[in-house]
């Protein structure tokens, strides 16, 4: 399988300092690995050493994708900025310089309005973002990532003060859009019981065991450290992956 | 416009002497419209206080030049003194982000403090020239000479262009620096030319319209256009309008009423900023259902509350009652 993102006995953390050990892990296309942890355990430090946006303590991310969607989450967006939908999809369409081409987002188009289909949004793109509800929010967010058509799709919290419903409604998207697009996913969420039905992989990070886990999810949901703070928490079933989108139901 | 027909013919009678300061604070307030929309996105509002001080001390510096050092007044003019301090002001704030590791707004407090008190002091060592630092800070009723124009639409005109063309990376950086960046575009290079933008507007149109209307400027029309408009590039346009047109009205206005030049412009600026925020909330308060898109129901993603004998929907801390056309605002919910 195609490998999108590897590490080499990665450290991550602030200047000098290591909060974590070194690791090694790889994302493939089609897997979804679940980045897990408590607050505060370096879950962010290490999603934006991923992302290129803070230099590595130690060891090194070995391959890195040509082009990564990502999806902050919603708080870090602020709501006094005026946007239509169709503005922030047309922006995840940005790459390098390509801002300075006047025709580039009218080449893009097709790309932006598939993006904006697969996250089942084609609708709303003249609305104001702010007037979407969360679960909206967060699939323009899902469609900007995507209309890059990036290899790799990393996400930050993304379901973070949903209800249930949009919080399912999201992780099966995330499943159909694995599939369909053969993406690789890096998801950090705190929601163990759909992260266990919905991931393959999962990188249990903890600062203060100073303990990082990487490997099948059923695997790491067994390893001491993580039942040490979570017990039983991350319950594995099979994904319940659909091509239509939908997926199967479940009870939480 | 004015009070009178007879007050808008007599400025117009006067062109001739208007011509200059009047197009020139037209241009200033279109261009620093421009420009300001990303300094309130980026809430670095203080930024462009602290440039147009450091402009100020910049001329101050350059009169105490040639008065107490006999310093020619080629190489100590007022416009190199007011462009180099406003350069110096923005690498200190560009450096206080990146290698200083201190707080950008403490930085600059810093810029601004030491333009605003160095002007002042240095205004006590040059006399004769007391008049022309107040100048300098309040604006000019009729100082601009035809020079002054060309060289505001110069930079206008250059800017104005710049942007443009690099509008959509501008836009980007300025409200998802984290997301421009791992798209791979030149973040710092970007936020490098904004400064660098804002310090050569804001050095040559305080140089020859004062500081106080171009920190006006630089601030209120881009609050009143982030307020209507739909997006970041509406809001650019719309903010070198509503710029453009506080410049040129509070010129206007205070011919009309002998105010000061600076003041009367920057009261037109504050006074579309309330007038739009007003229509805003007046147009959110009588209208909620025409200025509400989202169709609230089961599933919605917002939080259904019983309201009553119905159920609302939390939306933005207020109930919302969805109707088959229109939703109405039932306020917010009590507390608890």
């Amino acid at each position: 399988m195609t490998v999108l993102l590897a590490t080499r006995q990665l450290e991550v953390g602030h200047g000098r300092a290591a909060l974590l050990p070194p690791f090694d892990f790889a994302v493939e296309a089609r897997t979804c690995w679940a980045v897990v942890g408590p607050n505060g355990s370096g879950k962010s430090t290490l999603l934006r050493t991923l992302l290129g946006l803070q230099a590595t303590v130690g060891g090194s991310i070995v391959h890195r994708p040509q082009t990564i969607g990502y999806v902050p989450q919603r708080s870090e967006l602020d709501p006094s900025v005026p946007a239509r939908v169709l503005d922030l999809v047309r922006a995840g369409a940005e790459r390098g310089w390509r801002f300075a081409d006047p025709f580039w987002q009218r080449r893009m188009q097709g790309q932006v309005e598939r993006a904006m289909r697969d996250t089942e949004i084609a609708g709303l793109a003249r609305e104001p973002f702010q007037n979407l509800s969360e679960g909206q929010k967060q699939r323009v967010l899902m469609a900007q990532a995507l209309a890059g058509d990036p290899q790799l799709l990393v996400l930050d919290e993304p379901t973070s003060a949903m209800d249930l419903h949009a919080e399912r409604g999201i992780f099966r998207l995330l499943d159909t859009l694995r599939e369909r697009r053969s993406l690789g996913i890096l998801v950090v969420s705190h929601h163990l019981t759909l992260l266990g039905r919905h991931a393959s992989h999962a990188l249990f990070v903890d600062k203060d065991q100073f303990a990082v886990l990487t490997g099948p999810v059923a695997a790491v949901a067994r390893a001491p450290a993580f039942v040490e703070r979570y017990g039983l928490a991350m319950q594995v079933l099979p994904a319940p992956v659909a091509a239509d989108g939908h997926g199967a139901t479940y009870d939480r | 416009m004015t009070d009178s027909p007879s007050t808008w013919s007599a400025f117009l009678a006067g062109w001739e002497l208007f011509r200059e300061p009047t197009l020139a604070a037209t241009l200033a307030g279109g261009l620093l419209g421009l420009l300001g929309v990303y300094v309130v996105l980026r809430r670095m509002v203080f930024l462009a206080a602290a440039l147009s001080q450091s402009a100020g001390l910049g001329v101050a510096a350059a009169w105490f030049a040639q008065v107490q050092w006999g310093v020619a007044a080629t190489w100590a003019s007022p416009t190199v003194g007011a462009t180099l301090a406003s350069l110096a002001a923005a690498g200190a704030m560009m450096a206080g982000r990146t290698t200083l590791a201190t707080r950008r707004d403490g930085v600059l407090g810093w810029v601004y403090l030491v333009g605003a008190a160095g002007t002042l002091a240095l205004g006590t060592r040059i006399v004769q020239e007391v008049q022309d630092i107040e100048t300098i800070l309040f604006g000019s009723a009729v100082a601009v000479l035809p020079e002054d124009l060309a060289r505001i639409a110069e930079v206008a005109l250059g800017l104005g262009l710049l942007h443009l063309w690099l509008h959509r990376g501008f836009i980007q950086v300025a409200i998802d620096a984290d997301g421009a960046r791992v798209r791979g575009l030149p973040a710092r290079l970007l936020e490098a030319l904004l400064i660098l933008s804002l310090a050569l507007a804001v050095s040559v149109c305080t140089r020859i319209l004062g500081a106080l209307p171009v920190f006006a400027f630089t601030v209120l029309p881009a609050m009143a256009a982030l307020a209507v408009a739909p997006n970041v590039a509406w809001a650019l346009v719309l903010a070198a309008v509503l710029g453009s047109a506080s410049g040129f009205a509070g010129y206007v206005l205070a011919f009309a009423w002998q105010l000061p030049v600076g003041a009367s412009q920057t009261l037109v600026a504050a006074l579309a900023v309330a007038l739009v925020f007003a229509g805003r909330w007046s147009w959110r308060r009588l209208l909620p259902g025409r200025a509400h898109a989202h169709s609230h129901g089961p599933g919605c993603g917002h939080l259904a509350v019983v309201h009553g004998d119905h159920v609302d929907y939390l939306h933005a801390g207020h109930r919302h009652h969805q109707h088959p056309d229109h939703v109405t605002d039932h306020g917010p919910p009590p507390k608890t």
